[in-house]
Protein backbone atom coordinates (compact mmCIF):
# COMPACT_ATOMS: atom_id res chain seq x y z
CA UNK A 1 0.00 0.00 0.00
CA UNK A 2 1.38 3.37 -0.76
CA UNK A 3 -0.86 5.42 1.51
CA UNK A 4 -2.13 3.68 4.98
CA UNK A 5 -3.79 6.10 7.41
CA UNK A 6 -5.21 4.94 10.55
CA UNK A 7 -7.84 7.37 12.50
CA UNK A 8 -5.81 9.91 10.85
CA UNK A 9 -6.76 13.33 12.32
CA UNK A 10 -5.62 17.29 11.47
CA UNK A 11 -7.03 19.52 14.08
CA UNK A 12 -7.18 23.57 13.18
CA UNK A 13 -7.80 24.46 17.19
CA UNK A 14 -11.24 23.24 18.31
CA UNK A 15 -11.96 22.13 14.61
CA UNK A 16 -11.36 18.84 13.44
CA UNK A 17 -10.87 19.31 9.67
CA UNK A 18 -10.31 15.58 9.36
CA UNK A 19 -11.55 13.04 11.49
CA UNK A 20 -10.30 9.95 11.92
CA UNK A 21 -9.94 9.28 8.41
CA UNK A 22 -8.62 5.50 7.52
CA UNK A 23 -7.41 4.39 4.04
CA UNK A 24 -5.33 1.79 2.31
CA UNK A 25 -4.68 2.81 -1.37
CA UNK A 26 -2.23 1.39 -3.69
CA UNK A 27 -1.06 1.69 -7.41
CA UNK A 28 -4.32 3.46 -9.53
CA UNK A 29 -6.52 6.58 -9.49
CA UNK A 30 -8.49 7.32 -6.16
CA UNK A 31 -11.13 9.92 -6.06
CA UNK A 32 -11.61 12.29 -3.32
CA UNK A 33 -15.18 13.65 -3.32
CA UNK A 34 -16.89 15.81 -0.98
CA UNK A 35 -18.80 19.16 -0.64
CA UNK A 36 -16.91 22.17 -0.10
CA UNK A 37 -15.27 22.50 3.76
CA UNK A 38 -15.14 18.13 3.51
CA UNK A 39 -11.66 18.00 4.61
CA UNK A 40 -10.74 17.06 1.45
CA UNK A 41 -7.72 19.73 0.95
CA UNK A 42 -6.70 19.18 4.92
CA UNK A 43 -6.37 15.65 3.80
CA UNK A 44 -4.16 16.04 0.83
CA UNK A 45 -1.86 18.67 2.49
CA UNK A 46 -1.10 16.04 5.47
CA UNK A 47 -0.52 13.31 2.90
CA UNK A 48 1.49 15.92 1.22
CA UNK A 49 3.68 16.55 4.53
CA UNK A 50 2.75 20.30 3.92
CA UNK A 51 0.88 19.79 8.01
CA UNK A 52 1.53 16.94 10.44
CA UNK A 53 -1.45 15.19 11.64
CA UNK A 54 -2.92 15.97 14.72
CA UNK A 55 -3.13 11.98 15.64
CA UNK A 56 -3.83 9.30 14.16
CA UNK A 57 -1.52 6.79 12.22
CA UNK A 58 0.32 7.54 8.83
CA UNK A 59 2.76 5.86 6.02
CA UNK A 60 3.32 6.89 3.12
CA UNK A 61 5.04 4.73 0.36
CA UNK A 62 5.86 2.25 3.39
CA UNK A 63 7.59 5.14 5.40
CA UNK A 64 6.52 7.25 8.20
CA UNK A 65 7.06 10.64 7.40
CA UNK A 66 7.02 11.91 11.05
CA UNK A 67 11.27 11.05 10.70
CA UNK A 68 13.09 13.48 8.65
CA UNK A 69 15.21 11.01 6.46
CA UNK A 70 11.72 8.85 5.48
CA UNK A 71 10.13 12.32 5.50
CA UNK A 72 12.81 13.65 2.84
CA UNK A 73 12.59 10.33 0.57
CA UNK A 74 8.81 10.22 0.58
CA UNK A 75 9.53 13.60 -0.69
CA UNK A 76 11.15 12.74 -3.46
CA UNK A 77 8.99 10.37 -4.54
CA UNK A 78 6.12 12.94 -4.03
CA UNK A 79 3.98 15.17 -6.53
CA UNK A 80 1.87 17.61 -5.14
CA UNK A 81 -0.85 20.34 -7.30
CA UNK A 82 -1.92 22.69 -4.44
CA UNK A 83 -5.20 24.07 -4.51
CA UNK A 84 -3.85 27.13 -4.84
CA UNK A 85 -0.61 27.01 -6.87
CA UNK A 86 1.44 29.84 -6.74
CA UNK A 87 4.38 30.44 -9.14
CA UNK A 88 7.12 32.84 -10.10
CA UNK A 89 5.16 35.16 -12.49
CA UNK A 90 9.01 36.17 -14.06
CA UNK A 91 9.58 32.06 -14.56
CA UNK A 92 8.97 30.82 -18.23
CA UNK A 93 6.86 27.53 -18.16
CA UNK A 94 9.95 25.31 -18.55
CA UNK A 95 12.17 27.55 -15.80
CA UNK A 96 9.53 26.59 -13.49
CA UNK A 97 9.03 22.93 -14.42
CA UNK A 98 12.99 22.73 -14.49
CA UNK A 99 13.33 24.59 -10.95
CA UNK A 100 10.52 22.36 -9.22
CA UNK A 101 12.45 19.15 -10.39
CA UNK A 102 16.10 20.73 -8.65
CA UNK A 103 14.07 21.34 -5.46
CA UNK A 104 13.47 17.83 -5.92
CA UNK A 105 17.00 16.95 -6.13
CA UNK A 106 16.41 15.20 -9.34
CA UNK A 107 19.79 14.71 -10.66
CA UNK A 108 20.78 17.32 -13.46
CA UNK A 109 21.48 15.44 -16.47
CA UNK A 110 17.92 13.66 -16.24
CA UNK A 111 15.93 17.06 -15.85
CA UNK A 112 16.10 18.53 -19.83
CA UNK A 113 14.41 15.41 -20.83
CA UNK A 114 12.16 15.27 -17.45
CA UNK A 115 10.61 18.62 -18.01
CA UNK A 116 10.39 18.17 -21.59
CA UNK A 117 8.63 15.15 -21.08
CA UNK A 118 6.04 16.69 -18.24
CA UNK A 119 5.61 20.42 -20.40
CA UNK A 120 4.59 17.96 -23.52
CA UNK A 121 2.24 15.77 -21.48
CA UNK A 122 0.24 18.48 -20.40
CA UNK A 123 0.19 20.22 -23.66
CA UNK A 124 2.24 23.14 -23.27
CA UNK A 125 4.44 22.14 -25.54
CA UNK A 126 4.07 25.59 -27.98
CA UNK A 127 4.49 27.67 -24.75
CA UNK A 128 7.43 26.08 -22.58
CA UNK A 129 8.82 29.66 -23.14
CA UNK A 130 5.81 31.80 -22.12
CA UNK A 131 6.76 33.65 -19.42
CA UNK A 132 3.89 32.21 -16.49
CA UNK A 133 2.53 36.09 -16.15
CA UNK A 134 1.48 35.41 -19.47
CA UNK A 135 -0.42 32.65 -19.38
CA UNK A 136 -4.56 31.66 -19.15
CA UNK A 137 -5.39 29.83 -15.52
CA UNK A 138 -6.15 26.91 -17.22
CA UNK A 139 -2.55 26.73 -18.64
CA UNK A 140 -0.77 27.99 -15.30
CA UNK A 141 -3.16 24.88 -14.09
CA UNK A 142 -1.56 22.75 -16.24
CA UNK A 143 1.85 23.89 -15.48
CA UNK A 144 1.27 23.06 -11.87
CA UNK A 145 0.61 19.75 -12.94
CA UNK A 146 3.73 19.83 -14.92
CA UNK A 147 5.45 20.41 -11.83
CA UNK A 148 3.88 17.69 -10.22
CA UNK A 149 4.54 15.15 -12.24
CA UNK A 150 8.53 15.91 -13.28
CA UNK A 151 9.50 13.57 -10.73
CA UNK A 152 7.65 10.50 -12.24
CA UNK A 153 5.79 10.17 -8.56
CA UNK A 154 4.46 7.35 -6.74
CA UNK A 155 2.80 8.89 -5.01
CA UNK A 156 0.67 12.18 -6.90
CA UNK A 157 -1.76 14.32 -4.92
CA UNK A 158 -3.62 16.90 -7.11
CA UNK A 159 -6.27 18.95 -5.82
CA UNK A 160 -8.70 20.56 -7.88
CA UNK A 161 -6.30 19.79 -10.75
CA UNK A 162 -9.59 20.30 -13.80
CA UNK A 163 -10.38 23.69 -12.24
CA UNK A 164 -10.29 25.86 -15.16
CA UNK A 165 -9.63 23.07 -17.83
CA UNK A 166 -11.41 23.37 -20.55
CA UNK A 167 -13.32 19.75 -21.99
CA UNK A 168 -10.79 19.14 -24.37
CA UNK A 169 -8.39 19.62 -21.96
CA UNK A 170 -10.22 17.92 -19.04
CA UNK A 171 -10.39 15.08 -21.13
CA UNK A 172 -6.45 15.19 -21.95
CA UNK A 173 -5.52 15.08 -18.44
CA UNK A 174 -7.66 12.15 -17.61
CA UNK A 175 -5.70 9.90 -20.10
CA UNK A 176 -2.87 11.24 -18.34
CA UNK A 177 -4.38 10.58 -14.78
CA UNK A 178 -5.05 7.13 -15.79
CA UNK A 179 -1.77 6.19 -17.40
CA UNK A 180 -0.17 8.08 -14.24
CA UNK A 181 -2.25 5.53 -12.12
CA UNK A 182 -0.89 2.42 -13.77
CA UNK A 183 1.97 2.78 -11.97
CA UNK A 184 1.44 5.09 -9.35
CA UNK A 185 -1.18 5.98 -6.34
CA UNK A 186 -3.02 9.31 -7.98
CA UNK A 187 -5.28 10.83 -5.35
CA UNK A 188 -7.11 13.34 -6.94
CA UNK A 189 -9.23 15.85 -5.37
CA UNK A 190 -12.43 17.28 -6.68
CA UNK A 191 -16.14 18.23 -6.83
CA UNK A 192 -16.39 16.99 -10.58
CA UNK A 193 -18.19 13.94 -10.30
CA UNK A 194 -17.67 12.81 -13.83
CA UNK A 195 -13.88 13.18 -13.59
CA UNK A 196 -14.19 10.53 -10.98
CA UNK A 197 -16.27 8.61 -13.34
CA UNK A 198 -14.04 8.62 -16.57
CA UNK A 199 -11.16 8.23 -14.92
CA UNK A 200 -11.08 6.67 -11.22
CA UNK A 201 -10.98 3.10 -9.71
CA UNK A 202 -11.86 3.88 -6.16
CA UNK A 203 -13.74 6.88 -5.24
CA UNK A 204 -13.87 8.24 -1.33
CA UNK A 205 -16.37 10.28 -0.22
CA UNK A 206 -16.05 13.44 2.58
CA UNK A 207 -18.36 14.81 4.95
CA UNK A 208 -17.45 16.61 8.08
CA UNK A 209 -13.87 15.67 7.71
CA UNK A 210 -14.85 11.69 7.54
CA UNK A 211 -14.96 9.35 5.26
CA UNK A 212 -18.22 8.49 4.56
CA UNK A 213 -18.26 6.18 1.17
CA UNK A 214 -15.50 4.37 -0.28
CA UNK A 215 -15.58 1.94 -3.10
CA UNK A 216 -15.82 2.03 -6.73
CA UNK A 217 -17.36 4.39 -8.84
CA UNK A 218 -20.17 1.69 -9.51
CA UNK A 219 -21.09 1.19 -6.40
CA UNK A 220 -21.29 4.70 -5.53
CA UNK A 221 -23.97 4.99 -8.27
CA UNK A 222 -25.79 2.01 -7.30
CA UNK A 223 -26.41 4.08 -4.12
CA UNK A 224 -28.17 6.52 -5.69
CA UNK A 225 -30.25 4.07 -7.75
CA UNK A 226 -34.10 5.27 -8.04
CA UNK A 227 -33.64 8.17 -4.99
CA UNK A 228 -30.90 10.83 -4.76
CA UNK A 229 -30.73 14.50 -6.79
CA UNK A 230 -28.67 15.04 -10.03
CA UNK A 231 -28.84 14.42 -13.43
CA UNK A 232 -26.26 11.50 -13.76
CA UNK A 233 -25.78 7.83 -11.23
CA UNK A 234 -23.04 9.40 -10.02
CA UNK A 235 -24.03 12.45 -9.00
CA UNK A 236 -27.26 10.74 -7.57
CA UNK A 237 -25.12 8.26 -5.75
CA UNK A 238 -23.42 11.39 -4.65
CA UNK A 239 -26.36 13.38 -3.03
CA UNK A 240 -27.65 10.07 -1.80
CA UNK A 241 -24.65 8.98 0.46
CA UNK A 242 -24.57 12.46 2.07
CA UNK A 243 -28.36 13.19 2.49
CA UNK A 244 -27.54 9.66 4.58
CA UNK A 245 -25.09 11.14 6.19
CA UNK A 246 -26.71 14.62 7.36
CA UNK A 247 -29.84 12.82 8.47
CA UNK B 1 13.77 -5.14 -36.69
CA UNK B 2 11.68 -2.06 -35.97
CA UNK B 3 13.39 1.18 -38.17
CA UNK B 4 10.53 3.31 -37.83
CA UNK B 5 11.73 5.86 -35.66
CA UNK B 6 9.90 6.85 -32.15
CA UNK B 7 9.46 10.48 -33.21
CA UNK B 8 7.81 11.24 -29.43
CA UNK B 9 11.14 10.15 -27.70
CA UNK B 10 12.71 12.00 -30.78
CA UNK B 11 10.98 15.19 -30.30
CA UNK B 12 11.68 14.79 -26.26
CA UNK B 13 15.04 14.82 -27.03
CA UNK B 14 14.85 18.02 -29.30
CA UNK B 15 12.92 19.87 -26.92
CA UNK B 16 14.83 18.88 -23.66
CA UNK B 17 18.38 20.54 -25.58
CA UNK B 18 16.35 23.51 -27.01
CA UNK B 19 14.32 24.26 -24.35
CA UNK B 20 16.61 23.63 -21.41
CA UNK B 21 18.98 26.35 -20.16
CA UNK B 22 22.83 25.06 -19.04
CA UNK B 23 23.40 26.75 -15.30
CA UNK B 24 26.45 29.46 -15.90
CA UNK B 25 29.56 29.04 -13.95
CA UNK B 26 28.59 30.58 -10.96
CA UNK B 27 25.62 28.02 -10.62
CA UNK B 28 27.81 25.51 -11.44
CA UNK B 29 30.15 26.41 -9.07
CA UNK B 30 27.56 27.32 -5.81
CA UNK B 31 25.92 23.56 -6.81
CA UNK B 32 29.48 22.65 -5.98
CA UNK B 33 29.75 24.45 -2.92
CA UNK B 34 26.37 23.79 -1.40
CA UNK B 35 26.19 19.88 -2.86
CA UNK B 36 23.18 20.57 -4.55
CA UNK B 37 21.70 21.61 -7.80
CA UNK B 38 18.62 22.66 -6.15
CA UNK B 39 19.86 24.83 -3.39
CA UNK B 40 22.37 26.65 -6.14
CA UNK B 41 19.05 27.58 -8.33
CA UNK B 42 17.32 28.75 -5.27
CA UNK B 43 19.97 30.77 -4.01
CA UNK B 44 20.64 32.38 -7.51
CA UNK B 45 16.83 33.65 -7.36
CA UNK B 46 16.60 35.07 -4.34
CA UNK B 47 14.80 37.88 -4.91
CA UNK B 48 16.78 40.28 -2.76
CA UNK B 49 20.02 39.44 -4.62
CA UNK B 50 19.20 40.15 -8.16
CA UNK B 51 20.03 42.66 -10.19
CA UNK B 52 17.52 45.68 -9.32
CA UNK B 53 17.56 44.65 -5.33
CA UNK B 54 20.91 45.02 -5.52
CA UNK B 55 21.52 48.54 -7.74
CA UNK B 56 18.94 49.86 -5.30
CA UNK B 57 20.91 48.58 -2.48
CA UNK B 58 23.60 50.38 -3.82
CA UNK B 59 22.09 53.90 -4.47
CA UNK B 60 20.72 54.02 -0.74
CA UNK B 61 24.25 53.72 0.72
CA UNK B 62 26.06 55.47 -2.54
CA UNK B 63 23.79 58.11 -1.14
CA UNK B 64 24.40 57.44 2.47
CA UNK B 65 28.27 58.38 1.33
CA UNK B 66 27.43 61.03 -0.74
CA UNK B 67 25.88 63.00 2.32
CA UNK B 68 28.24 61.52 4.82
CA UNK B 69 31.28 63.47 2.99
CA UNK B 70 29.47 66.22 2.61
CA UNK B 71 27.72 67.03 6.11
CA UNK B 72 30.27 64.82 7.95
CA UNK B 73 27.61 62.73 9.53
CA UNK B 74 28.47 59.23 9.50
CA UNK B 75 25.34 58.18 7.89
CA UNK B 76 26.47 55.08 6.17
CA UNK B 77 26.06 52.74 9.58
CA UNK B 78 22.74 54.16 10.25
CA UNK B 79 21.70 53.06 6.62
CA UNK B 80 23.22 49.80 6.24
CA UNK B 81 21.12 47.91 8.31
CA UNK B 82 18.07 49.08 7.25
CA UNK B 83 19.37 48.02 3.37
CA UNK B 84 20.54 44.86 5.61
CA UNK B 85 17.16 44.35 6.72
CA UNK B 86 14.70 44.90 3.80
CA UNK B 87 16.92 42.19 1.81
CA UNK B 88 16.65 39.45 4.58
CA UNK B 89 12.93 40.15 5.07
CA UNK B 90 12.74 39.51 1.10
CA UNK B 91 14.96 36.84 1.20
CA UNK B 92 12.58 33.81 1.44
CA UNK B 93 9.02 32.76 3.25
CA UNK B 94 5.01 32.58 3.44
CA UNK B 95 5.36 36.49 2.56
CA UNK B 96 7.61 36.60 -0.40
CA UNK B 97 7.56 33.10 -2.04
CA UNK B 98 4.70 32.40 -4.09
CA UNK B 99 5.12 28.36 -3.86
CA UNK B 100 5.46 28.85 -0.59
CA UNK B 101 2.65 25.76 0.03
CA UNK B 102 4.73 23.66 -2.61
CA UNK B 103 8.14 24.22 -1.63
CA UNK B 104 6.94 22.86 1.25
CA UNK B 105 6.48 19.31 0.08
CA UNK B 106 9.58 19.07 -1.74
CA UNK B 107 12.97 17.38 -0.32
CA UNK B 108 15.05 20.29 -0.37
CA UNK B 109 12.75 22.22 2.04
CA UNK B 110 11.82 25.91 2.77
CA UNK B 111 13.79 26.25 5.76
CA UNK B 112 17.45 24.98 3.82
CA UNK B 113 16.10 27.46 0.94
CA UNK B 114 16.18 30.06 3.90
CA UNK B 115 19.45 29.20 5.50
CA UNK B 116 21.01 29.10 2.35
CA UNK B 117 19.48 32.52 0.88
CA UNK B 118 19.97 34.77 4.49
CA UNK B 119 23.60 34.43 5.04
CA UNK B 120 24.32 35.15 0.97
CA UNK B 121 22.30 38.42 1.16
CA UNK B 122 23.61 39.46 4.77
CA UNK B 123 27.07 38.73 3.62
CA UNK B 124 26.12 40.77 0.32
CA UNK B 125 24.83 43.59 2.26
CA UNK B 126 27.18 43.85 4.76
CA UNK B 127 30.33 43.79 2.03
CA UNK B 128 28.32 46.55 0.11
CA UNK B 129 28.14 48.61 3.89
CA UNK B 130 31.66 48.23 4.41
CA UNK B 131 32.67 49.28 1.11
CA UNK B 132 30.46 52.37 1.08
CA UNK B 133 32.23 52.95 4.91
CA UNK B 134 35.51 52.94 3.47
CA UNK B 135 34.82 55.47 1.07
CA UNK B 136 33.37 58.31 3.24
CA UNK B 137 36.45 57.83 5.06
CA UNK B 138 35.90 59.53 8.38
CA UNK B 139 33.25 57.37 9.23
CA UNK B 140 36.29 54.72 9.40
CA UNK B 141 35.90 54.63 13.30
CA UNK B 142 32.50 53.15 12.81
CA UNK B 143 33.13 50.61 9.63
CA UNK B 144 32.72 47.29 11.61
CA UNK B 145 30.35 48.70 14.50
CA UNK B 146 27.43 48.45 12.81
CA UNK B 147 27.72 44.81 12.20
CA UNK B 148 25.98 43.74 14.81
CA UNK B 149 23.47 45.93 14.96
CA UNK B 150 22.92 45.16 11.48
CA UNK B 151 22.45 41.62 12.28
CA UNK B 152 19.89 42.06 14.85
CA UNK B 153 17.73 44.30 12.72
CA UNK B 154 17.97 41.94 10.47
CA UNK B 155 16.95 38.77 12.49
CA UNK B 156 14.06 41.30 13.90
CA UNK B 157 13.15 42.13 10.59
CA UNK B 158 12.91 38.38 9.14
CA UNK B 159 11.00 36.88 12.56
CA UNK B 160 8.29 39.95 11.93
CA UNK B 161 7.98 38.99 8.18
CA UNK B 162 7.91 35.46 8.97
CA UNK B 163 5.74 35.11 11.63
CA UNK B 164 2.83 37.70 10.21
CA UNK B 165 3.60 36.08 6.70
CA UNK B 166 4.34 39.45 5.15
CA UNK B 167 7.67 40.37 3.77
CA UNK B 168 6.11 44.27 3.78
CA UNK B 169 5.59 43.86 7.58
CA UNK B 170 8.89 42.64 8.12
CA UNK B 171 10.41 45.42 6.73
CA UNK B 172 8.47 47.81 7.80
CA UNK B 173 8.99 46.64 11.76
CA UNK B 174 12.82 46.61 11.02
CA UNK B 175 12.89 50.02 9.84
CA UNK B 176 10.40 51.16 13.09
CA UNK B 177 12.56 49.44 15.98
CA UNK B 178 15.80 50.74 13.95
CA UNK B 179 14.70 54.37 14.04
CA UNK B 180 13.61 54.01 17.66
CA UNK B 181 16.76 53.11 18.31
CA UNK B 182 18.79 55.74 16.88
CA UNK B 183 16.53 58.44 17.75
CA UNK B 184 17.10 57.25 21.48
CA UNK B 185 21.04 56.72 21.07
CA UNK B 186 20.52 60.50 20.03
CA UNK B 187 17.93 61.71 22.88
CA UNK B 188 20.32 60.03 25.31
CA UNK B 189 23.89 60.92 24.12
CA UNK B 190 23.44 63.69 21.32
CA UNK B 191 24.86 61.64 18.38
CA UNK B 192 22.61 58.97 16.16
CA UNK B 193 25.84 57.01 15.79
CA UNK B 194 25.67 56.07 19.27
CA UNK B 195 23.24 53.52 18.01
CA UNK B 196 26.20 51.26 16.33
CA UNK B 197 29.29 52.99 17.95
CA UNK B 198 28.64 52.33 21.80
CA UNK B 199 29.35 49.46 23.51
CA UNK B 200 27.52 48.53 25.39
CA UNK B 201 24.81 48.13 23.21
CA UNK B 202 26.64 45.15 21.56
CA UNK B 203 25.03 42.67 24.06
CA UNK B 204 21.45 43.44 23.43
CA UNK B 205 22.04 43.55 19.72
CA UNK B 206 23.14 39.75 20.06
CA UNK B 207 20.72 38.72 22.21
CA UNK B 208 18.04 40.59 19.87
CA UNK B 209 19.45 38.69 17.06
CA UNK B 210 19.68 35.11 18.52
CA UNK B 211 16.11 35.63 19.97
CA UNK B 212 14.86 36.69 16.69
CA UNK B 213 16.87 33.55 14.90
CA UNK B 214 14.91 30.78 17.36
CA UNK B 215 11.80 32.51 16.46
CA UNK B 216 12.58 32.33 12.74
CA UNK B 217 13.16 28.47 13.47
CA UNK B 218 10.21 27.91 15.37
CA UNK B 219 8.02 30.19 13.15
CA UNK B 220 9.25 27.64 9.98
CA UNK B 221 8.87 24.53 11.40
CA UNK B 222 4.99 23.45 11.19
CA UNK B 223 3.32 22.77 14.82
CA UNK B 224 2.67 19.26 15.26
CA UNK B 225 0.35 16.93 17.84
CA UNK B 226 1.66 13.88 17.64
CA UNK B 227 -0.15 10.82 18.21
CA UNK B 228 -0.75 11.35 22.02
CA UNK B 229 -0.72 14.62 24.03
CA UNK B 230 -0.04 18.53 23.19
CA UNK B 231 2.72 19.15 20.29
CA UNK B 232 6.23 18.49 20.59
CA UNK B 233 7.93 19.04 17.05
CA UNK B 234 7.56 19.91 13.61
CA UNK B 235 8.12 18.83 10.49
CA UNK B 236 10.79 20.33 8.39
Amino acid sequence: MNVETRGLTRSFRRRQAVAGVDLRIGPGVYGLLGPNGAGKTSLLRVLATVIPPSAGDLRLLGRDPAGHAERREIRRRLGYLPQDLGYYSGFTVVEFVEYIALLKDMPRARVPRAVASAVEDVGLGNRARSKLRTLSGGMLRRVGIAQAIVNEPELLLLDEPTAGLDPEQRVQFRTLMRRMGERATVIVSTHLVEDVGAACDQVGLMSDGRLVFTGTPAELSARGAGTGIGDAPLERGYSAVLAETRT
Amino acid sequence: MNETPDLERVWLGVAAQIWHRPPGRVERALAALLRSDGLARALLSTPSLLLPWLLASIAVLGAGTVASLATGTALVPLLAPVVAAAGIAYAYGPGVDPAYELTRTLPIGDRMVLLVRVPAVFGTDALLGLAASAASAHAAAVTFGWLVPMAAVSAFALAVATLTRSANTGVAAGLTVWCLAVLSARAVTGHAAAAVARPALLVPYAVLAVVCAAVVLIGTSTPAAPRSGPAKRGWQ
